[in-house]
């Protein structure tokens, strides 16, 4: 269970005992997805930061399974996030992009390279493999960044609005994916102005209201 | 709810900033204003009982100063001046027969050794050259208008009018397409054109680049040796030049290089102060036009002007261009006899390879610091280590020389002392260059790209591996062919501190010049362009982005088949 109390953020200094910009308490069992909605500017984003380790919060409390996370760098805390847009590194080819995620160093095992190759396959790119990333079509590269995600296994996912701009049947691709990550018992955080993909994906929806979720 | 004053990600907090970049950028800093400011030292100590009067009493001075200033006015004037409409034209028309042609004869008049270039522009315009049946049709020119203030004239406008046309088409082609898009949608006439997009685009990069083009007419050396000379037409670096060698004035000299840098430094504070922070580098990525989209203003009467200035560009380019490499072609046989070739080109490409090695790594050095400050939110400090090697371009080349010359006196004997000190020289004059070339690349990762590293973990060895050296590779052996081609063509540091008797290829050239042995003179000449070609080639080869089988990971037996196929 991913357990987020008064998670706490400020743009600026702020004095003690002043309210912070944003406040954020929820909690997101596992196979779960939580859909937060809100107009521009709520704070979505910050969220999202502030769970995967971009952003320092001012105060609270953010555990997995009961361990903290506040206090790990981005790459140890099991989450991955997939933006809206630049998701990939522009010169470098499609399987170094997705090889990236689940070696770092880029010692990929032969295990990890058949995996790589058959998720491309399975995603429907294969034979895409040393495409560099403007070469692909926007839901193309979506669709790389969310097979990294995938593969890499990470028990947190966070959508950061990752179907905005594509096809349907691009999208329907691709929520089938993320569908079986939630089968496969990954938590799924989704931001999205979207109400397609919330009822496709979300088994919950929470607002943001003034930097509160509600 | 406060509003956001900053990106959602800024810099990363789990990026651990390794003070090493600002060690080396602080030695590197540190060497090179160290030396800079410590010749300029030498030279006001040397100066000390010099009177500045001297350079309006003395008539011959007083004239020497006021021809320096009016011939690089002047070339400033029509350099800039010309590049307007050349530059305009070259973005109205992106595809026409020829344009790449002009594209790459223009970047190859940025580089070719100034000697080689002169060697072009005698065979053209000289009293027999290619040009002499029109200048005698139309009676207007003097015979020898090579020579003197036109022909000084002529020689910076061929060097300098393509580097500032070819900076200014850069600065329009970098327009986001959208603008070329609307501006097309919406019919902007030629004027509105201008003010809506084409100005806006050329106004901060015109002060730095007059100033640059004016600092490069007023320190001109090789040129004004062999076009000039006279006492009517001779400069304050020439002056510099024959105090120091001939008359071994040390405290004139220190008064001419006072007085050169004095003028070069108000002029760029007087730039620096005006415009945004424009690239001064053509870049090494060939430019992309701003497309097919219709413009109104590209038909009509502009066809007709638009030729006519293509045309004249080209008039000035490619002839001496295409002289250097016939000469060179039937001077080809000359290269086996000539005995004292092979070791000056050999001398020639050591020394450019140590004076390039040596600004490419005072390039990085200094923006690797500039960069670590301004990580750690100090842009005033970061500014001043970026602005030390900037500094190196207002004092000119001669004036460096001479005050590491007055510190280094007592020791620097003859012989490899001297050359060392040429190429420690080269160094700090390519440095400006490279770095404006590193300059764009070093930042390395955007904001969005270190938050996809941090969440993956990319760090380290990997980060540089993967990330930052294949963005870096391109823009360091583009630096590296820069600083070594203006080694390679060096002709007035090696001048004052070289020897004759152990030439390097510019020195052997001049001699070659100076005694009226053509056919040897274009042997060398075209030896020397083939080494700056060779550079180029070379280094371009070595850092190309690997052939896409290189980068597959298919088992070895489908990694065959796709090379073979």
């Amino acid at each position: 269970m991913l357990d987020c109390h008064d998670l706490t953020f400020h743009y600026r200094r702020c004095d003690p005992g002043e309210t912070p910009d944003f406040c954020f308490t929820f909690a997101l069992p596992p196979g779960e997805c939580l859909a937060v909605e809100g107009p521009s500017g709520s704070g979505k984003s910050t969220l999202l930061a502030l769970l995967a380790g971009f952003l320092e919060p001012g105060g609270g409390r953010l555990t997995w399974r009961g361990r903290d996370l506040l206090g790990l760098p981005p790459w140890e805390r099991g989450i991955t996030t997939v933006f809206q847009d630049h998701n990939l590194f522009d010169h470098l080819p499609v399987w170094i992009n997705v090889g990236l995620g689940l070696a770092p160093d880029m010692k990929l095992s032969r295990e990890q390279q058949a995996r790589i190759r058959e998720g491309l396959a399975e995603v429907g790119l294969a034979g895409l493999h040393d495409r560099l990333p403007g070469e692909l079509s926007g839901g193309q590269r979506q669709r790389v960044a969310l097979l990294r995600a995938l593969l890499r296994g990470s028990p947190l996912l966070l959508l950061d609005e990752p179907f905005t701009g594509l096809d349907e049947a691009t999208r329907q691709g691709l929520w089938a994916l993320v569908r079986r990550q939630k089968a496969a018992g990954v938590a799924v955080l989704l931001v999205s102005h979207d109400r397609d993909d919330i009822e496709a994906l979300a088994d919950r929806r929470c607002r943001l209201d003034s930097g509160r979720l509600v | 709810m406060a509003e956001r004053r900053g990106p959602v990600t800024p810099v990363s907090r789990w990026a651990t900033l390794s003070r090493w970049p600002l060690g080396w950028g602080l030695a590197a800093f540190t060497a090179v204003v160290g030396l800079g400011l410590g010749s300029l030292g030498a030279l006001l100590w040397q100066a000390r009982g010099l009177h500045p009067a001297m350079l309006w009493e003395e008539p011959w001075l007083a004239a020497v100063l006021r021809f320096t200033l009016w011939q690089a006015s002047l070339s400033t004037l029509l350099s800039i001046g010309l590049a307007v409409p050349v530059a305009l034209a070259l973005a109205r028309r992106p595809r026409f027969p020829g344009r790449h042609l002009l594209l790459r004869a223009m970047e190859l008049s940025l580089v070719i050794p100034s000697l080689i270039a002169l060697f072009g522009l005698v065979a053209v315009h000289g009293r027999r050259g290619w040009a002499a049946p029109l200048r005698d049709w139309l009676g207007a020119l003097p015979e020898d208008y090579l020579y003197g203030l036109s022909g000084i004239v002529l020689a910076h406008v061929f060097y300098n009018l393509p580097l500032a046309a070819r900076l200014m088409l850069q600065a329009l082609e970098e327009a986001p397409a959208a603008q070329w898009r609307l501006a097309g949608q919406l019919g902007l006439t030629r004027v509105a054109l201008w003010r809506a997009l084409e100005w806006p685009r050329l106004a901060p990069l015109v002060p730095r680049l007059a100033a640059l083009v004016f600092t490069l007419c007023f320190t001109s050396f090789a040129i004004v040796m062999t076009l000039g000379g006279g006492p009517n037409s001779s400069t304050l670096e020439v002056a510099l030049y024959q105090a120091m060698k001939f008359d071994h004035d040390l405290a004139l000299a220190a008064l001419l290089a006072l007085t050169q840098l004095t003028i070069c430094l108000s002029l760029w504070l007087l730039a620096l102060s005006r415009g945004g922070t424009p690239r001064l580098a053509v870049s090494g990525r060939p430019g992309r036009p701003p497309g097919r989209w219709w413009r109104r203003d590209a038909g009509g009467l502009s066809r007709f002007t638009d030729s006519l200035w293509l045309a004249g560009l080209a008039a000035l380019l490619l002839p001496p261009l295409v002289a250097v490499l016939v000469a060179g072609i039937v001077g080809l046989p000359e290269l086996p006899q000539g005995a004292s070739l092979a070791p000056a080109a050999l001398r020639s490409l050591v020394m450019a390879l140590g004076a390039g090695l040596g600004a490419l790594a005072l390039a990085v050095a200094l923006l690797a610091g500039s960069q670590w400050l301004r990580a750690s939110r100090r842009p005033f400090e970061a500014l001043v280590m970026e602005g030390g090697g900037q500094l190196i371009l207002v004092i000119p080349a001669l004036v460096l020389g001479t005050g590491l010359f007055l510190l280094l006196r007592p020791r620097l004997g003859s012989g490899w002392e001297g050359y060392a000190l040429v190429v420690l020289v080269n160094a700090f004059m390519a440095l400006p260059f490279a770095m404006q070339v590193v300059r764009g690349a070093l930042p390395g990762l955007s904001a969005p790209e270190q938050r996809l590293a941090d969440q993956f973990g990319v760090r380290g060895r990997a980060r540089v591996r993967w990330l930052i050296w294949p963005r870096l590779r391109r823009p360091l052996a583009l630096a590296l062919a820069y600083a070594m081609t203006l080694s390679l063509g060096d002709f007035s540091v090696i001048a004052l501190f070289g020897s004759p008797s152990a030439p390097t290829l510019p020195m052997l050239l001049f001699q070659q010049l100076g005694g009226y042995r053509w056919q040897g003179a274009a042997a060398t000449a075209m030896l020397l362009l083939a080494l700056v070609a060779l550079v180029f080639a070379l280094l371009d080869r070595l850092t190309r982005r690997p052939p896409r089988h290189a980068w597959t990971f298919l088992p070895p037996r489908e990694r065959r088949d796709a090379r073979l196929s």
